[in-house]
């Protein structure tokens, strides 16, 4: 029989199957073909069982073993019946599989995620590489999903029900050596020998259960046990999504229901899962963000006349708690960081937060003792330009002050190489007034960080009117190198995030002295999904710095975003907010805030007010997707996409929504309009100055995703 | 071998230096190293992959890390091609690295090399002794569990006294005399009075303490990574003390021969951790990258002795270079003699002088005074400590910016050596 996408080959009574085999993508996924060919050739060997000493399971690709189902393929299910269908087809398929007599090794090297695990699941025996490339696990949880393929109900029987439970909820991954710990694999060989070793493991008895894993699972093994660890799982899910993510849910009830459950009926409750869920609102939106991701994965903008550089060496100037972040980043993607200021006491603090960000890795075991020495002696901390002229990126990180960064900016030049691409991580000034001071603005642009480097994903590359945009794309694709995700934004005021962000802030400000109180403010937008409202944001980012960004906003974009003079009044009295401990809340030592501050009550109204908790959250999100609006329209940045990732991975948008223009889409825009102009009338004429893009997209019965 | 080439040292960098058990604790030995060839390299435009060599010197050699100099190369950032090794002779490992390197740019076999030392006597371990050795090793062999009691069975609790691998370096295998024993000797055989040694002694202090206060070690120093964090940086020498006094000295108890010594603590040198690095290169490696050198490596000399008078090694070494080289003391605008004791230091100006001692050391001819205002004229040793593998590269780093600072010529770096040698090199400051 003939295969398009599988291997199939008997040597020594052994049946060989190979995936990824006449495939060029980088990663094999179990799409139709590959499916319906597996299937023919389980059924022909099931057929001819007599014949065979076992059934080998391999890749021919050297990354990838099976990155899952296809999700272009779960995507376009339109019905809850043909999700489960298509869940029902996989697992008769990983079924016959899993009743073969004769038996059964998968050798994994590559990734080998959600489809691809469930079929080791299925087989006898998995051997995986020692490669840094192999990677296993069930990630469908992140797409809103409940693994489908029989994953649910073999995990448990193969690691054990707590292991299982882990692994499903947290969609984590696991490497050879981690995967053998679990109990998922039984042995790690070096890549090069796993299809010859997987010979020796046909037949072979799984080694006997040590005493400790045998009283462990005796230990699970009754009712009471596995109702408490149910009942341990659901709070700590609760706790971590706060409730507003179903899959983790649902993926329990089927795991709890199932428990005694024959293997068809369980299989079919899972396939009824699965159908309900990949269908759904959430899940879509989830989906969503994973093909945005997939999207920015490489650099699709304007391309340069000049060659574009590969980012090496970096600098940065300036060792705040930026610049350490920075420098942090840098040394741990190897690129040997040179970081200046003008004294120790300076670098000291530089180096001191870059140790800290190290640290966490230690503590949370991404990197050991070695490593954290080797990365953070890396970074050269000094005072002079000294090596500048060997860097192929420079990030200034100095105070925001526009006449410093220009002679910051003047002098860098002069010590830099030709090629060297020169970059200021502002978050509040004009790019293009930086750019005009240089001889060469060509190699300048913005990257802007977001506080805290280290957890904050996002990164802003912003342009301006004379860069080469060779320039772009190597900042692009260094962005992407060093794990985060880029989006190119046109200068401007506040950029892309903050200017958005800005409203957020505003009305806040004006809910309050309205009468609405701070908590439920915050309340409400934390029942949004955000994960954190305005007033603790603001306390987050220090109420003085957010007084002077609103004047910058105020006054590049015109009487919509003007503010009210709360947040000065704070200023004034020292309420600054985490920094010295006290703004809208308290803070301790440690920065854990400890409820609403009583001396806010002179600033606020005595009288509150009680306002719909539906009513709060159009009064500060209408008019972000207002401002979102302006910001396509003057072409701040070209895509809906662009925007939703942005404060995605800038804000912490959540997820679950699909990004504030898909929501703005999925409530219907006629519906946003009619609101705004309500406010326009009730509230406040200014703040609620409709956007031209958005009566124009209703009158065209369009969306931002059909821009 | 008449057609050697002129080698040059481009810049020459040290770290702190500090006392043991101190700051620098806790920084492995390659890691004295590699910021400093970081550093140096980034200087220049020198391409990572045209150094040809990295050559260090150490003594500890730390289990860890075996090729200390191929580690270094390797972590400053240096290509996968370029070769590194590590040498040693005892205390004079720094510059037998320099040596190495000169000999080999000068020989055309090799354009841009790298050579320094670096040494954490912090981290010098404490070792099983010898049986407790043969113990494990029988019980590995053992197969049976009878083996293995009858293995076990030979323990005795002495067994856990460890050797400490200081005190077995730095005594003398051949005549099994500690270093500071060998200081007595010197000072009994050549006269040197406990007052000489405490006056030396104090001096080193007061001159590296007004060189650390008029910033003249800052040019030299390249601060470093340390703190249980590492975010301190450590920028001076934690060693000289500011109120040393010949008063303070003289009250401290002889420690090598407690009934009659004059050897003590306070005149002797301390056990400290530092490195030291040198970026060296041919007068066509100076053109391609257009450096601008600091100084000319003249030439170098080792020399032996007898061990139990190790520490009159660098009048044989520099008598040996001065007559290589044509130059003399005359010659010269610095000296650096590194103090490993007081003692030590004096004997080596008696034998520049003095014409019985010149014979007993068998020199070519007595040399004259070692000067005061040429001789160690930032502190030495005494003050600013001996890492061992470093002091050899280190007191040509202290010459050459002190030549540079003062517009003068000639200088000569030497240090006597553990097991009976000599080590000295001359180098021409070209930053006149």
């Amino acid at each position: 029989m003939d295969y398009k996408k599988i291997s199939f080959e008997v040597k020594n009574d052994v049946v060989y199957i190979g995936f990824g085999f006449n495939d060029d993508k980088s990663m094999t996924v179990l799409d139709e073909q590959t499916l319906s060919d597996f299937k023919d050739a389980l059924e022909k060997v099931a057929a001819q069982q007599k014949d065979y000493q076992g059934l080998i399971l391999f890749s021919h690709k050297s990354g990838c073993f099976l990155a899952g189902a296809d999700i272009n393929l779960i995507s376009s299910m339109t019905s809850e019946d043909d999700g489960r269908k298509g869940a029902a087809a996989g697992q008769d398929i990983y079924n016959i599989l899993e009743d073969l007599k004769i038996p059964t090794v998968a050798c994994v090297h590559g990734v080998c995620l959600g489809g691809g695990t469930e079929m080791i699941l299925a087989c006898n025996t998995v051997i995986a590489s020692s490669d840094s490339k192999t990677i296993m696990g069930l990630p469908e949880v992140k797409l809103g999903l409940i693994p489908g393929f029989g994953g649910t109900y073999r995990m448990p029987r193969k690691v054990g029900l707590p292991n299982a439970l882990d692994l499903i909820l947290s969609g984590k991954t696991l490497n050879g050596k981690r995967a053998k710990k679990y109990g998922l694999v039984a042995e790690v060989y070096a890549k090069e020998t796993l299809i010859t070793m997987a010979v020796n493991h046909l037949g072979k008895r799984e080694k006997a259960k040590s005493f400790k894993e045998s009283f462990g699972e005796m230990a699970q093994d009754n009712f009471v046990a596995r109702k408490i660890i149910f009942q341990k799982a659901r709070e700590s899910v609760l706790k971590l999504t706060k409730g507003f993510y179903q899959a983790p849910l649902k993926i329990l009830d089927v795991m709890e229901k199932g428990q005694s459950k024959s293997r068809s009926s369980y299989l079919s409750t899972e396939a009824a899962a699965f159908g309900e869920l990949c269908v759904s609102e959430q899940s879509k939106n989830l989906q969503h963000i994973f093909f945005m991701m997939e999207e920015v994965k490489k650099y699709k903008g304007p391309k340069g006349n000049n060659p574009v550089i590969d980012i090496k060496r970096g600098a940065c100037l300036g060792a705040g708690t930026m610049g350490g972040g920075i420098a942090w980043l840098m040394a741990n993607h190897s690129m040997r960081p040179i970081m200046k200021d003008l004294n120790f006491d300076a670098l000291e603090l530089g180096l001191k937060q870059s140790a800290e960000n190290f640290k966490a890795m230690l503590k949370r075991k991404k990197i050991d003792k070695d490593d954290f020495n080797k990365k953070q002696r890396s970074i050269t901390a000094q005072l002079d330009y000294r090596g500048f002229d060997r860097t192929d990126l420079v990030i200034e990180a100095v105070v925001e002050n526009m006449d410093i960064k220009k002679s910051v900016f003047k002098e860098l030049e002069k010590e830099v190489g030709a090629e060297c691409i020169l970059t200021s991580n502002t978050s509040s000034l004009s790019v293009a007034q930086m750019a005009s001071v240089l001889e060469t603005p060509e190699r300048f642009a913005g990257l802007h960080f977001f506080n805290p480097v280290n957890k904050m994903p996002l990164v802003e590359i912003i342009t301006h009117d004379n860069i080469d945009p060779s320039t772009v794309e190597a900042l692009y694709n260094w962005v992407l190198k060093v794990k985060k995700t880029p989006v190119v934004v046109k200068d401007g005021p506040g950029f892309l995030v903050n200017r958005i962000l800005m409203p957020y802030l505003n009305e806040a400000a004006f809910l309050l002295t309205e009468g609405v109180s701070i908590k439920d403010i915050d309340d409400a937008c934390l029942n949004f999904g955000m994960p954190m409202g305005p007033c603790r944001l603001m306390d987050e980012v220090g109420i003085d710095v957010a007084v002077k960004v609103a004047k910058i906003m105020h006054e590049g974009l015109g009487a919509r975003a003007k503010s009210n003079d709360l947040s000065e009044k704070l200023e004034t009295a020292g309420l600054l907010g985490k920094k010295n401990s006290k703004g809208f809340y308290l803070y301790d030592e440690k920065g854990k805030h400890s409820g609403v501050n009583p001396e806010m009550d002179s600033f606020l109204p005595a009288n509150k007010i009680k306002m719909d908790e539906v009513d709060i959250q159009l009064r500060v999100f209408l008019p972000m997707i207002n401002e979102s609006a302006m910001i396509l329209d003057e072409g701040i940045v070209s895509k809906a996409l662009d925007v939703d990732l942005g404060l995605i991975f800038g804000i912490g948008f959540p997820p679950f929504r699909g990004g504030l223009l898909k929501y703005a889409d999925s409530e219907g825009l006629d519906n946003i309009v009619h609101k705004m102009k309500k406010f326009a009338d009730d509230v406040d004429s200014d703040r609620y100055q409709l956007a031209p893009l958005l009566s124009k997209l209703v009158d065209e019965k369009r969306k931002f995703y059909e821009l | 071998m008449t057609n050697l080439r002129d080698v040059y040292l481009v810049e020459g960098k040290r770290t702190p230096q500090v006392k043991a058990g101190l700051d620098l604790k806790d920084v492995d030995a390659p890691y004295l190293g590699i910021y400093l060839l970081r550093h140096l390299l980034d200087n220049t435009s020198i391409p990572n992959d045209a150094v040809d060599e990295v050559i260090i010197g150490n003594t500890g050699t730390p289990a860890k890390y075996p090729n200390i100099g191929r580690v270094i190369a390797l972590e400053a950032g240096l290509d996968k091609k370029t070769s590194g090794y590590t040498v040693h002779r005892n205390c004079a490992s720094g510059m037998e690295a320099m040596s190495q390197a000169y000999l080999k740019i000068a020989a055309g076999r090799g354009e841009i090399m790298v050579a320094g030392g670096v040494e954490s006597m912090s981290q010098m371990p404490l070792i099983y002794g010898q049986d407790m050795t043969d113990l494990f090793a029988a019980l590995m062999k053992a197969k049976s569990s009878k083996d293995k009691l009858a293995a076990i069975a030979k323990f005795r609790p002495q067994f856990l006294t460890p050797v400490i691998a200081i005190v077995q370096g730095l005594t003398d295998p051949f005549c099994k005399m500690n270093m500071g024993n060998t200081a007595e000797l010197l000072a009994r055989d050549f006269n040197v009075s406990r007052e000489m040694q405490d006056e030396l002694a104090n001096q080193s202090h007061q001159r590296a303490i007004a060189a650390m206060k008029e910033g003249r070690f800052a040019e030299e120093i390249v601060p470093i990574l340390a703190g249980k964090n590492l975010d301190k940086l450590i920028k001076h020498d934690i060693g000289p003390r500011e109120n040393s006094t010949i008063e303070g000295l003289a009250k401290m108890k002889p420690y090598f021969d407690r009934k009659s010594g004059t050897v003590t603590i306070g005149n002797s040198c301390p056990i400290t951790d530092g490195g030291s690095c040198w970026l060296m290169a041919s007068e066509e490696a100076v053109k391609k990258y257009n450096l601008k050198p600091m100084a000319r490596m003249v030439d170098y000399h080792f020399h032996g002795l007898e061990p139990e008078r190790m520490g009159a090694g660098p009048a044989g070494a520099m008598d040996g270079l001065f007559q290589r080289t044509g130059l003399g003391l005359e010659d010269m605008d610095l000296v650096e003699v590194n103090e490993a004791f007081a003692a030590q230091i004096w004997t080596v100006k008696k034998a520049f002088t003095d014409k019985k001692t010149a014979d007993f050391f068998d020199l070519s001819r007595v040399w004259g005074e070692l000067d005061d205002s040429k001789l160690n004229v930032n502190g030495s040793g005494i003050a600013l400590g001996h890492p061992v593998g470093s002091t050899g590269s280190r007191i040509v780093v202290t010459l050459a910016h002190e030549l540079k600072r003062r517009k003068a010529k000639y200088g000569i770096a030497s240090l006597c050596v553990g097991g009976g040698q000599g080590g000295a090199v001359i180098i021409e400051n070209l930053m006149r």
